[in-house]
């Protein structure tokens, strides 16, 4: 198994096969079976492309509810013969983001090709990851733009790390987590070579306290900060002045008074539920955020960002994940992607045992939640509580032991 | 009020002279068997103030009314709406005050239902068609829901129009309770309002009523009593029979008719001057009837889940091409009428995929109206639901006809609000499935003294459109479906406060848990820091 990986060539030309060979797959059976192999979503994002393509605002299509980009790259889906297009595209950015993470586990992590590659193959080689680009989700693209982000911080390329994260802010709200922990980690090198500081008077520490403010803004911290809000607002002033209120409400707005709570993985699915049914009394559905982004967006960067930035970033999406109001399955390839950088020094590794539990665990509680599911969507049995209720609060629980798990590993991979 | 009472009997129905009596001012009727036409028309001062204010601000209102349960539709009454009150209008120019707004949905419940889902037009009706490949639609706005019995509206007949003496009054409205189908017409340019009421069936031993000139003698009180024959030309319909204008001839009226030519022996019954006139009734129609077991059913597969596949079943004699002109192109279609509760998915059903399409026996979907968000639960949904109209495939002539042709539409539930039970009733009425022809050249069909309009579906296609209508097999024309919802037992365990007790708990445990290996993590690190720069100091 360990000569596969010495060929650099052969593990890509066998990621590239599998998503070829899914692609064909796929095209074959949409054509013979009304059951079809393509996403749900690429039909929403084809038929904005072909809205796009006779000059209508991608917003025309209901349900649209991405940046106008998105559209516009799969334009050509709307040619006769190029349908899959767009399939191609998230397939082949997923080879790239798994030749990104290969290229940074070498430069960063001092790892020989073969180790690279072969933590890298749990990207390129995943069959959920390969399945879900080529029936033509678009997360395979914000991950490129993630990975990509995170190499050009490691090689300290500012302005592009700035411009990636201003661009994958625009295209799903939740990239921005990474910025906390870009920003704390840069100044890694500044504040590593300062002596600690000795005992002060109260003057001296009012002084100390501005100089503290002062030193945190550094050059490369500015500059980061600039270029994400630049490229941001560019982006999102141009396509308000080309798509208006439609492009604000379905991009944006629309997560923030979303109606529909459909069951998901998210704990609080049930009570989202009953809250927008006007069946509850207390309002702690709308203070849902606070545990959510305190973990991701506060504590975590703080406490990890400066052992690990690829570890960090991977709690931070797991406890956004968790934490989230609504959940599916799409949202675990956003961690998904931070798991070479992770294993490496996982104790769910080294220590087999645990790693099986832990994996065990996670597929048994969402297999759990999947079976309640089953009876409510396809039996239409009343399964909301407490089947659906239980086993999502069993998935969280499972979750946040493996975020725990995740904690003290990049906690002692950065000592 | 000007009145015209018609009574159609099938071919093969005995009559006999005795039955109709005519005398100076009045018509006596006596155990006729056959299905009636009520029409009674209005003018606007007639009216209540209360429903004339309403009418003001109507330029069209077409009110449907069919009943839930099976019905025959009769030559020249052949025509069918789903089960339940459809409501068609348009309003006049500067109809966007709020208090017009607001006032047809007042009135509406009033007469109607208290309980419907009616807020306003604006808010609660649809504004078909939105996605029409063939024609416009005439009403601006639309509206339907279910309404079991027409009691409420007898109620506000007998309270607000009949005057307390006047027997006759309350006796017709009474018989609106058994009425299979009711349409109100109104229109701004006639200033006049028109009530049909249509029965299929007579009582126990027939129609008996003594129909009366009116006392103030000065609107007409039209009596018909017809018979369908075979036409000669395929677009129309032809009846005979006697013709009356209580009080005022003093004779009935002869039409030729095979059906009651023994009434040819009582010419001049009742007059010394007897003036038969054998005459021919024919006129085109745009709707006709199709043989009796030209049927359908439909049903839903189970379990239903929370996307329900609505089955619709025909035997094969459903499936002969209607005796359209030669010329004609005919195609069967179905018209759906569901609440918001249940919905297409337009995307899905508009697809061209072949493979879709052939797997549930569609062709394409014409045309789509109302609430189609595929998410919103249904207490977010203010309007009544959406209308579908979808053309049919029929077995190719090279196949064999199964003995049941099955066709089927894939339907999505919304999130209905939690009950104790853990289940919600969501009732669904049955669709209408005809064929419609058209002809290249065609008639124009106004000229029908019984042409009926407004009916949803048919302003969907052109006017010289001709339809011919499948017939309902089952009893009740409504498909109740239980939505699963979540249950809330206020005895059981797991009330409101419990699910939101016990989420807050496990986030409060699962946050202060990451919380806390963190800041042991942050501690020992601070810590660490702190006993590594005392050893610097130390080795200082």
């Amino acid at each position: 198994m360990a000569s596969v990986f010495e060929r650099p060539s052969l593990v890509f030309g066998v990621a590239i096969a599998l998503r070829a060979f899914l692609l064909v797959y796929g095209a074959w059976q949409d054509a013979h079976s009304a059951v079809k192999y393509t996403d749900i979503d690429y039909m929403v994002f084809t038929d904005a492309a072909r809205y796009v393509s006779k000059g209508a605002s991608p917003y025309a299509r209901d349900t649209y509810r991405y940046t106008p980009l998105l559209a516009w790259m799969l334009l050509p889906t709307s040619w006769d013969g190029f349908f899959s297009f767009g399939k191609v595209l998230f397939a082949l950015s997923d080879v790239v983001a798994g030749w990104l993470i290969a290229k940074a586990l070498m430069s960063f992590y001092g790892m020989s090709p073969p180790r690279a590659l072969k933590y890298a193959s749990v990207w390129l080689l995943n069959p959920m990851v390969a399945n879900i680009s080529t029936r033509g989700s678009s997360e395979g693209l914000l991950c490129v733009l993630v990975i990509a982000l995170l190499w050009a911080v490691l090689n300290r390329r500012i302005t592009l790390a700035g411009v990636l994260l201003g661009l994958s802010v625009h295209f799903k709200i939740y990239p921005f987590i990474y910025g906390p922990s870009i920003i704390w980690w840069l100044d890694e090198e500044r504040e590593g070579l300062k002596p600690p500081s000795q005992k002060k008077s109260p003057e001296q520490e009012d002084r100390s306290l501005f100089t503290h403010i002062f030193n945190f803004v550094t050059p490369s911290r500015l500059l980061l900060t600039t270029t994400a809000l630049a490229t941001f607002s560019g982006l999102n002033i141009s396509m308000y002045i080309l798509y208006d209120f439609p492009f604000a409400q379905h991009t944006y707005l629309h997560h923030l008074t979303r109606i529909d709570h459909r069951h998901n993985f998210s704990p609080y699915s049930s009570l989202l539920y009953l809250s927008a049914a006007g069946d509850v009394q207390g309002s702690f559905e709308s203070l849902a955020f606070i545990p959510q982004l305190l973990l991701s967006v506060i504590v975590i960067p703080i406490v990890l960002a400066k052992r690990s930035l690829p570890g960090a970033m991977l709690a931070q999406t797991f406890a956004f994940v968790t934490f989230n109001k609504v959940c599916t399955s799409q949202y675990f390839l956003w961690y998904l992607i931070f798991l070479p950088f992770y294993l490496p020094f996982s104790s769910l590794m080294k220590n087999p045992r645990l790693g099986i539990t832990a994996t065990a665990l996670w597929v048994i509680a969402q297999a759990l939640w999947l079976q309640q599911g089953y009876y409510l969507e396809f039996l239409g049995l009343s399964s909301f509580v407490p089947g659906l209720f239980l086993a999502s609060l069993c998935f969280f629980a499972v979750n946040i032991w493996i975020l725990g798990i995740i904690i003290d590993d990049i906690a002692l991979m950065g000592s | 009020m000007r009145r015209r009472i018609t009574f159609v009997q099938r071919p093969e129905t005995p009559f006999s002279l005795d039955q109709a009596v005519v005398s100076p001012d009045a018509l006596a009727v006596h155990g006729i068997d056959g299905a009636r036409e009520e029409r009674a028309t209005f003018s606007v001062d007639e009216l209540p103030e209360e429903l004339s204010e309403v009418l003001k601000q109507c330029h069209q209102l077409h009110v449907r009314w069919a009943s839930e349960r099976r019905y025959d539709a009769v030559a020249p009454f052949s025509s069918r709406v789903s089960p339940g009150l459809h409501v068609f209008y348009t309003p006049t120019d500067g109809w966007s005050e709020d208090n017009k707004l607001k006032s047809l949905c007042v009135l509406l419940k009033r007469t109607f239902d208290y309980g419907l889902k009616c807020k306003s037009p604006e808010e609660s009706f649809i504004t078909p068609p939105i996605l029409s490949t063939r024609f416009a639609s005439t009403a601006a706005f639309q509206y339907h829901s279910l309404l079991p019995s027409l009691d409420n509206l007898v109620a506000y007949i007998e309270n607000k129009i009949c005057s307390s003496s006047d027997e006759q009054c309350f006796r017709y409205a009474t018989s609106i309770k058994t009425a299979d189908s009711i349409d109100i017409n109104y229109d701004s340019m006639s200033h006049s309002l028109t009530v049909l009421g249509y029965w299929s069936q007579p009582p126990e031993n027939g129609w008996t009523d003594e129909i009366r000139k009116h006392d103030a003698g000065t609107d007409q009180v039209e009596v018909g009593l017809l018979g369908t024959e075979t036409a000669t030309e395929p677009e129309e319909i032809k009846v005979g029979g006697l013709l009356a204008v209580v009080g005022k001839d003093d004779q009935l009226s002869m039409l030729h008719s095979g059906l009651l030519s023994a009434f040819g022996v009582a010419n001049g019954y009742g007059t010394d001057d007897s003036r038969a006139e054998p005459t021919l009734f024919s006129f085109p129609s745009r709707h006709h009837s199709l043989p009796d077991d030209a049927t359908y059913s439909i049903s839903f597969t189970s379990p239903t889940g929370l996307h329900p596949t609505m089955t619709i079943s025909m035997p094969p004699s459903s499936l002969n091409p209607p005796p359209a002109p030669p010329d004609a192109t005919c195609a069967l279609h179905t018209y759906l009428t569901l609440p918001s509760t249940i919905f297409g998915d337009k995307y899905q059903l508009s697809t061209t995929d072949p493979l879709f399409l052939d797997s549930h026996n569609l062709v394409s979907l014409r045309a789509v109206a109302g609430e189609t968000d595929l998410e919103a639960p249904d207490w977010f949904v203010s309007r009544w639901g959406s209308n579908w109209l979808l053309e049919l495939a029929t077995p190719a002539e090279s196949d064999q006809v199964p003995a049941e042709w099955n066709v089927t539409i894939p339907l999505h539930l919304r999130y209905l609000r939690p009950s104790e039970s853990g289940y919600r009733p969501a009732p669904v009425p049955w669709p209408v499935v005809f064929w419609a022809c058209t002809a290249e050249g065609g008639t124009k069909m106004g000229v029908n003294p019984f042409d009926r309009v407004n009916l949803g579906w048919e302003g969907l296609f052109g006017p010289r459109t001709m339809f011919y209508q499948l017939h309902p097999s089952s009893d009740r024309l409504v498909e109740e479906l239980e939505v699963p919802v979540l249950q809330l037992d206020e005895n059981g365990f797991f009330q409101s406060k419990a699910i939101e007790l016990g989420t807050m708990i496990i986030i409060g445990l699962g946050s202060l848990w990451v919380l806390w290996k963190l800041g042991t993590i942050a501690w020992s690190s601070g810590t660490q820091t702190q006993r590594r720069s005392t050893k610097q100091k130390k080795s200082e």
